[in-house]
């Protein structure tokens, strides 16, 4: 099934694996939405997971962060976990300061230090211009800084990003990554993305994975994912070009 | 007999459609399946017919509230069951056919008429009032039925006309066609006819094309307007008949007790019927009537034991309390469909497992 | 114009007492979609608890300020039942709360019996403008607001505040960033008690209570609360002391057996005027 069954050299080692995943399942009623799912994210490591609507992509994340119990199989996290939910779940009422000071929660035993939210500004400085600004008036990518800054508030060593392109105008989606990509290459953030847009994904993850209804149909590094003619064929939309600005099927904001 | 056999069938497409879909293999195995529940339906009937003639007097008082209960609540159940709406103020109701039978019957009106009115009655002011109210879900009609029930007693309290808060005494005994029912077992046939009149007209409404219609309704009222229901109309059907059953136990009670006061229908009456209709199980006629006659009698066998000798005055109240308390929440918390569905279910997954190892 | 001052004041008072009940309801509510029927019992069981403590010989404010931790304790346990077993909905919950006010019933007539009690307030009466008003009027006025402007800071100031509005703003957020939303649930439960008890010694000494006052004042409470759609503590506090002045009034320029008439059909008006405005689809969104 892999396109490398023995792994690479980015394939994660057990020992310093953030994200292991075996054997997953997820039900809703009689319906499977995970299948026996297993996934790795070394620490560090970006790994991107794609496949196409209705995959089992969301009920695998909400497993992960514990947000459902799974059926069977285990979900082991070494580190702590941040979630960049998908359709970026604001707090709408409360500021852009509040919605970064709630992303602390997990930290509040550590006092109000860890709720300092000048880190998040120097990562993310366009947030600090309106940081007072409630977070329901804000554009689509505002809130999905938002949500990445929230997300690095419980100072996680792996970033869970559930739709990074979903809704949003290419351009956006194009800073956002970049941004992404800055945290896991120059701050050693391991990142897991989940992205219908298998192209945007597979350009900033070094490793992927295909979900296909609830299983993994087939996995390995980007490029060889990428090149393949079957994931071209069923998720690339047609022959590979060559990669560039992301496309995506939403309409902007 | 062939009527109601054919009435069985009907309920059982509604309630378990996966069963009806499948097509019978033959009349054999359709007859099979009716027979327990036709079986369990006869000897109700007869026990239910019998129990006049061998309970003492005093149980006999007993079993006539507990019939009028199940009236009232045979109704509420399908409010809540079928049209999703809940009702904290169902007495309210039973005060309007208490009241109508007993205003009428003290004017020098028939008897007759008086108890023909006090359904009808019911059933007309909560049409009216169903018109604005039913625009309400959930815990706001929950709370509107509760406010219109503490109107009405307060209404009935302050005004001559009704008696104030002593009420209307002396309301004569229901006469009709020339027999006057006189004796408190009298009244046990009179409330079971009346109870048999309301369990055929509910089966009818709810086997009926509206009554699937209302199913929907309980589930999504979105759904059920998308799917071409016309939910306000049936809405507005559904509380009006269930409360016009329980203006019907009303007069009854109207005529059975002689007197009528704003005392003897509280807001806990209100809440009693909803408690019954929980814990039998909401949009069943067999849960209704379990529930009435559950609660009836254990709310009984506690007040023999709390006036028992030695028992502190209190007693009475704080155990009745205790027991609907706890049984509501166990029941809501962990047979969230009542009594006998589950009940219901219990016994269907047996049988299957035991037709699964046979076969 | 003395009776007028005269009954708006002590209208005030009482409203205080359905405002704080209001926002007991609206606070839970807001975080968990439960209608708390139990809300009423909690002033119930802080009015009689105080009563007791204060018969025992315990101070002033000490005695207070136990029954409202009691009235706390008390819906953290509400709380539990109502909420605290995964996959109660909000509809059963409210059947749940319905089913722990029978149960108070029966504990309270066990330790307090069925008779209504009271207890002596802050005696004494001062006259403004002709009219004579007892100390204990402003004395609810003060706490209310006191109380009122302590919930306020609380939701916008406190981080704790913030996560509670939080789950009642985007649950899903809340749980994504790691906020326990049960938690935070019986976190409101507990608050609600505690608003409830206040408006329960604050209004005793006023008007008796026993174990059936509560069908009164949770439907006083929840007339003030609906006035926010249950999700707003302004309009609660508005629509609690609007409701307290106007059954004043009713009681003093009319009839004092109508006054709860008045409140109720007010109730009603609001509700019925609200639902027009709002689809069934807005409703079974939310």
């Amino acid at each position: 099934m892999s396109l490398s069954p023995q792994g690479t050299a980015a394939s994660a080692d057990p020992l310093t694996a953030v994200i292991e995943v075996e054997d997953l399942v997820v039900r809703y009623g009689t319906a499977t939405a995970v299948d026996q799912v297993s996934i790795t994210v070394g620490a560090g490591e970006a790994v991107a997971l794609v496949g196409p609507n209705g995959a089992g992509k969301s009920s695998l994340v909400d497993a992960v962060m514990g947000l459902l119990r799974p059926a069977a199989g285990s979900v082991r996290l070494h580190g702590r976990a941040a979630l960049v939910p998908e359709g970026r779940q604001m707090f709408p009422d409360l500021d852009v300061e509040d919605n970064l000071r709630l992303g602390a929660w997990p930290l509040r035993s550590r006092g109000a230090a860890a709720r300092d939210t000048s880190r998040v500004y120097e990562v993310l400085p366009d947030l600090a211009y309106i940081r007072r600004r409630k977070a329901g008036a804000l554009s689509g990518g505002q809130q999905q800084m938002v949500a990445f800054g929230r997300a690095l508030m419980a100072d996680p060593d792996v970033l869970v990003v559930d739709e990074l392109s979903l809704g949003l105008a290419p351009l956006i989606t194009a800073a956002l990554a970049e941004h992404l990509r800055e945290l896991n290459t120059s701050r050693g953030l391991a990142v897991l993305l989940i992205e219908q847009n298998a192209r945007l994904a597979l350009d900033l993850c070094t490793r992927g994975y295909v979900l296909e209804s609830g299983r993994i149909r087939t996995e390995g590094p980007s490029a060889q994912l990428a090149d393949s003619a079957e994931v071209a064929a069923a998720y690339l939309g047609g022959a590979a070009e060559p990669s560039g600005a992301p496309d995506t099927e939403g309409d902007g904001e | 007999m062939n009527h109601p056999v054919r009435e069985g069938e009907m309920k059982q497409v509604t309630l378990r459609p996966a069963t009806a879909t499948t097509p019978a293999p033959g009349p054999g195995l359709a007859a099979r399946l009716r027979r327990p529940r036709v079986l369990a339906v006869l000897v109700v009937s007869v026990v239910a017919l019998l129990l006049p003639q061998l309970l003492a007097g005093s149980d006999v008082a007993v079993y006539v509230t507990l019939l009028l209960s199940a009236i009232v609540v045979t109704g509420l159940s399908m409010l809540m069951g079928y049209a999703g709406q809940v009702s904290l103020g169902h007495a309210a109701f039973y005060l309007i056919g208490a009241y109508t039978a007993a205003l009428s019957a003290t004017h020098d009106i028939p008897t007759w008429l008086g108890l023909a009115a006090a359904p009808l009655t019911a059933a007309v002011i909560a049409a009216l009032i169903g018109i604005p109210l039913l625009k309400l879900r959930g815990h706001q009609l929950a709370f509107a039925t509760l406010a219109m029930q503490l109107i009405l007693l307060n209404i009935v309290g302050q005004n001559e006309w009704a008696g104030g808060d002593i009420g209307l005494q002396g309301v004569p005994r229901l006469t009709v066609a020339g027999y006057e029912f006189a004796s408190t077992s009298s009244y046990a046939y009179l409330a079971l006819g009346a109870l048999a009149l309301v369990v055929l007209v509910a089966r009818n409404v709810i086997a009926s094309r509206p009554g699937r219609g209302l199913r929907a309704l309980a589930t999504s009222e979105v759904a059920a307007e998308s799917a071409g229901v016309p939910v306000v109309a049936y809405k507005l059907a559904v509380f009006s008949l269930s409360a016009g059953f329980a203006g019907l136990a009303g007069g009854i009670y109207a005529f059975y007790t002689g007197y009528v006061a704003p005392g003897s229908f509280p807001v806990l009456l209100s809440f009693e019927f909803v408690v019954m209709a929980v814990i039998g199980g909401l949009g069943t006629i067999w849960g209704a009537l379990v529930g009435a006659a559950a609660i009836t009698l254990l709310l009984q066998q506690l007040n023999e034991l709390g006036t028992a000798e030695g028992m502190p005055g209190y007693a009475p109240a704080v155990m009745s309390y205790a027991v609907y308390g706890v049984l509501l929440i166990l029941v809501v918390l962990y047979l969230p469909r009542g009594l006998v569905p589950s009940a219901q279910g219990w016994w269907e997954r047996r049988r299957a497992a035991k037709d699964g190892g046979g076969g | 114009m003395s009776d007028f001052l005269q009954y708006l004041i002590s209208g005030l008072a009482v409203g205080c007492g359905f405002a704080l009940l209001g926002s007991g309801l609206v606070t839970i509510h807001r975080v968990t979609r439960v209608v708390n029927f139990a809300q009423g019992m909690f002033a119930v069981v802080a009015g009689l608890t105080a009563g007791s403590l204060l018969s025992a010989g315990l101070p002033h404010g000490v005695a207070e300020v136990a029954a409202v931790l009691v009235a706390g304790a008390t819906g953290l346990l509400v709380g539990i039942v109502a909420i605290g077993r995964r996959g109660t909905g909000p509809q059963s919950a409210l059947i749940v709360t319905l089913g722990i006010g029978f149960l108070a019933y029966a504990g309270e007539i066990l330790i307090w019996g069925e008779d209504p009690h009271s207890f002596a307030g802050l005696g004494g009466a001062v006259e403004i403008g002709g009219a004579h008003l007892q100390k204990q009027y402003f004395l609810v006025i003060g706490a209310a607001a006191l109380g009122f402007t302590a919930l306020g800071l609380f939701f916008t100031r406190s981080y704790l505040g913030k996560a509670l509005g939080a789950c009642a703003s985007n649950p899903y957020a809340a749980r994504a960033v790691g906020i326990d939303v049960t938690r935070m649930g019986l976190v409101a439960f507990t608050l609600g008690g505690m608003l409830g008890g206040v408006a329960g010694v604050l209004v005793t000494p006023l008007q008796s209570v026993s174990y059936h006052s509560d069908v009164l004042l949770i439907t006083n409470g929840f007339a003030a609360a609906i006035l926010g759609g249950l999700v707003r503590l302004g309009p609660a506090l508005v629509g609690g002391l609007a409701l307290g002045v106007a059954e004043s009034m009713v009681a003093g320029y009319y009839e004092a057996s109508y006054q709860s008439v008045v409140a109720l059909a007010l109730m009603l008006a609001v509700m019925v005027w609200r639902a027009r405005r709002h689809t069934a689809l807005y409703e079974e969104a939310t």
